[in-house]
């Protein structure tokens, strides 16, 4: 079994959901497609993962369930979403009953609970408007007090789950006057409300997720009771400004889920396929865009885990970290699976040529992931605000309290360390205190420094990650600088400039998580994880689009990485820092997608 | 000059100068969205004002007492800040401090809790 608790889950999930690449496992390529192509809701594999009891993992301990921490969480929603997004998409709108465990009462929390648990309940997030869309303010859904409760008036699209949840989280305005106290948010049970003052739209037809559940939802005059509100009246934005920290983090699960399927299939194809006499995989090109999708993947899976941690130990700076991995992530992986379709050539094309035309499949279902739950302007928005405070503080606090900061990083990036309990309450609008990831710059310089005597490791790639790590923050100084010269815009109207300024931020904080990622988990992920090459070709990677190419160490060789890639689609392992066991696949000689399990030659 | 007008000047003339209008046009009695200032924004001040008092102050502050009148009447009423001894002091380290025991310590009443939503 795999030594780190938190894959558990993911891993048992996998070997019960069997081989996708098996027609008769549950969730398999070939089911997903016939659903797709039908547009039809995944209703019977949502039933198994109710049977299988994955939605305790949503409802924390405290609460009746199983969940203890979301690197856990991470781990199993992108074993849902490398076979399906849609019924991952699905089935994971349950993340949203976070709004109760950090906002309700007793009471609302074991509704919920029970609810879930026990009538295989779902629920829908109920916040935009056609009207207004990222505008949650501009919304004009209103709930106006009455005796005992209010009076919800307005429409609510698109929504996802939006027909046949059971519970609705709805933002609605409770003080005619606008502003920030204005809006209020309510956990509408269905079952609880007159059905003749609510209804529904009719589904909406989309290019990806096709048989989700889209539609809209209509309250007319309709009476919800008092108890239904969450939290105080006039806290639904902050409300819902926190909820989205935790969703949009958790969001990159579903990229890199994605990023895994298209990766492997193509991966698959290029072993398979001959021309002038050798594989596709033998050409050096396909296989350097193979090679680096690989790091892509990797450089995400640090960033991704160390906020699923980061939520439990620097909950106060969460509000930046969730920002970045929102747009970073589902971006860069967004471009991954583009990138590789070049690979797989005409079939990435294709609805029935190769893996019964997965590829396709996971290219239009993951595009709306970078936009949905806060679209990438919005998560830079979000992040831009803060860049002046971000760089005040980084000059304030450096070089001190250095022993606490290197304690919270190794916390937060040590996979083998426990984990404080997830406290909703720390959760700030904006961060507190400066971001650990960046400030901790000059610690994991030092640290490095301090390799140069592990006889373990090859001078030449210590010296590259060294080098680059300097690079990365000479780049962050750069940036200080310009964030410094630049005027600050208050509203809407920001300079594309500050935008640009954002995913640069977004790209420093990535590589300096792959440099945490490593230095704190050197002695237990494996020999590959500990030679550092990924990480010298990572770093490298993602300075290029700071720096030109010409100014940067030059690139190694990559043949390790390759290897690497190619033993764990062998052997049946997740692309990722942490390869755990994805269930085995069949070798099925007779069929045209036949595996021949490829030899290395070293 | 006491507390309160001091605090209502800084935060009049920070407005002014973030929005690009003369400081003479902003009244101390409006909502600061009448200014243009959105929610976000006058979440994002929240960090200037504690950099220039040097205390910890709840993020959403400006949602709560909307006005520069009524924030700098909270500041210095209920919250006890006094711009004249903190405004030099050396900001606070509040990176790993909960959030609790940092607003208790500060006198801010029921109002942390009424915001973070326990
Ligand atoms: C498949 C799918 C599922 C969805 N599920 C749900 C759901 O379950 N619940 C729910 O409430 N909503 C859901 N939505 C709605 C989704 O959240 C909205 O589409 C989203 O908020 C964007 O709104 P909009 O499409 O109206 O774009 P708009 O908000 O109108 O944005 C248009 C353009 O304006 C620009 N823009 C917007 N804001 C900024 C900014 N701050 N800075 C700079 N530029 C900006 C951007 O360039 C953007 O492209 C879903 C949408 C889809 C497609």
């Amino acid at each position: 079994m795999q030594p780190l608790k938190q894959f558990w889950v993911a891993e048992a999930l996998e070997k019960d959901l069997g081989d996708p690449g098996n027609p008769e496992s549950m969730m398999s390529f070939k089911q997903v497609i016939d659903l797709d192509e039908k547009e039809e809701f995944p209703q019977e594999i949502i039933d198994w993962l109710y049977n299988w009891k994955l939605q305790h993992y949503y409802i924390p301990t405290e609460c009746g369930g199983e969940f203890t921490r979301f690197d856990e969480f991470i781990s199993f929603v992108r074993v849902l979403s490398r076979r399906d997004q849609t019924a991952g998409i699905a089935f994971t709108t349950m993340f949203w009953s976070y709004l109760v465990w950090m906002a309700g009462t007793d009471e609302q929390k074991q509704i919920l609970s029970s609810f879930m648990k026990d009538a295989n309940g779902t629920m829908c997030l109920a916040y935009s408007e056609k009207a207004h869309g990222s505008d949650l303010l501009g919304g004009d859904m209103q709930a106006t007090k009455v005796d005992g409760g209010y009076i919800l008036n307005g429409e609510k699209w698109p929504i996802n789950r939006a027909t046949r949840s059971g519970v609705a989280f709805v933002l609605a305005r409770t003080d005619p006057d606008g502003g920030p106290r204005s809006l209020s948010l309510f956990m509408v049970e269905k079952s609880k409300i007159n059905p003749d003052n609510f209804s529904n739209l009719p589904k909406i037809l989309t290019h990806g997720i096709r048989g989700s559940d889209m539609s809209g939802i209509c309250f007319d005059n309709c009476f919800i009771p008092e108890s239904m509100r969450l939290g105080a009246e006039g806290m639904g934005l902050e409300l819902a400004l926190k909820g989205f920290q935790i969703t949009r983090a958790l969001c990159a699960a579903f990229s890199q889920g994605a990023a895994d399927t298209a990766l492997r299939t193509t991966l698959k194809f290029a072993i398979e396929r001959k021309l002038y006499g050798k594989t596709v995989f033998d050409m050096p090109q396909p296989r350097r865009t193979l090679t680096d999708a690989f790091l892509d993947i990797l450089i995400c899976d640090c960033s991704t885990f160390g906020v699923g941690r980061g939520f439990s130990t620097m909950p106060e700076q969460i509000s930046v970290w969730s920002a970045v991995v929102k747009y970073f992530v589902t971006t860069t992986l967004e471009t991954v699976v583009n990138n590789v379709s070049v690979v797989l050539g005409s079939r990435f094309y294709m609805r029935e040529a190769h893996d019964w035309g997965i590829f396709q499949k996971v290219l239009r279902d993951n595009s709306i992931i970078s936009m949905f739950d806060g679209s990438s302007v919005v998560n830079l928005h979000a992040l831009l605000l803060q860049l002046r405070q971000l760089t005040k503080s980084r000059a304030r606090n450096a070089g001190k309290n250095l022993e606490a900061l290197e304690a919270r990083l190794a916390t937060t990036f040590d996979l083998t360390q426990n984990l404080p309990a997830f406290n909703g309450k720390k959760l700030e609008l904006v961060n507190r205190g400066g971001d650990d990831v960046l400030q901790g710059l000059d610690l994991a310089l030092a640290s490095l420094e301090k390799l140069k005597t592990d006889s373990n490791l090859n001078p030449d790639t210590l010296y590259q990650i060294i080098t680059l790590t300097d690079i990365v923050r000479e780049e962050l100084n750069n940036l200080d600088v310009k964030i410094t010269e630049s005027t600050f815009q208050f509203g809407h109207e920001q300079d594309p400039e500050l935008f640009d300024m954002a995913k640069q931020y977004c790209i420093l904080h990535a590589a300096a998580a792959c440099v945490y990622t490593w230095i704190y988990n050197r002695n237990h992920l494996g020999e590959f994880f500990a030679n550092g090459e990924w990480l010298a070709l990572s770093l490298r990677r993602l300075m290029s689009n700071l720096r030109p190419a010409t100014s940067l160490p030059g690139r190694i060789d990559d043949s390790c990485v390759v290897q690497e890639m190619i033993r764990l689609y062998n052997e049946d392992r997740m692309f990722s820092i942490v390869p755990f066991q994805l269930a085995k696949s069949q070798l099925q000689e007779t069929t045209t997608d036949a595996t021949p399990k490829l030899q290395l030659q070293t | 000059m006491n507390s309160i007008d001091t605090i209502q000047g800084w935060l009049v003339n920070q407005i002014a100068k973030q929005l690009g209008i003369k400081a003479e046009t902003i009244k101390v009695t409006e909502p600061l969205t009448r200014y243009g200032l959105d929610s976000i924004d006058s979440v994002t001040i929240v960090g200037d004002m504690e950099d220039w008092l040097g205390a910890e102050l709840p993020s959403t502050l400006l949602w709560d007492y909307p006005t520069i009148e009524k924030a700098a009447k909270y500041l210095v009423d209920e919250a006890g800040v006094s711009p004249a001894e903190t405004a030099t002091a050396e900001p606070v380290a509040v990176t790993s401090k909960p959030k609790e025991e940092a607003t208790q310590g500060k006198g801010w009443g029921g109002l942390w809790n009424k915001i973070s939503g326990s």
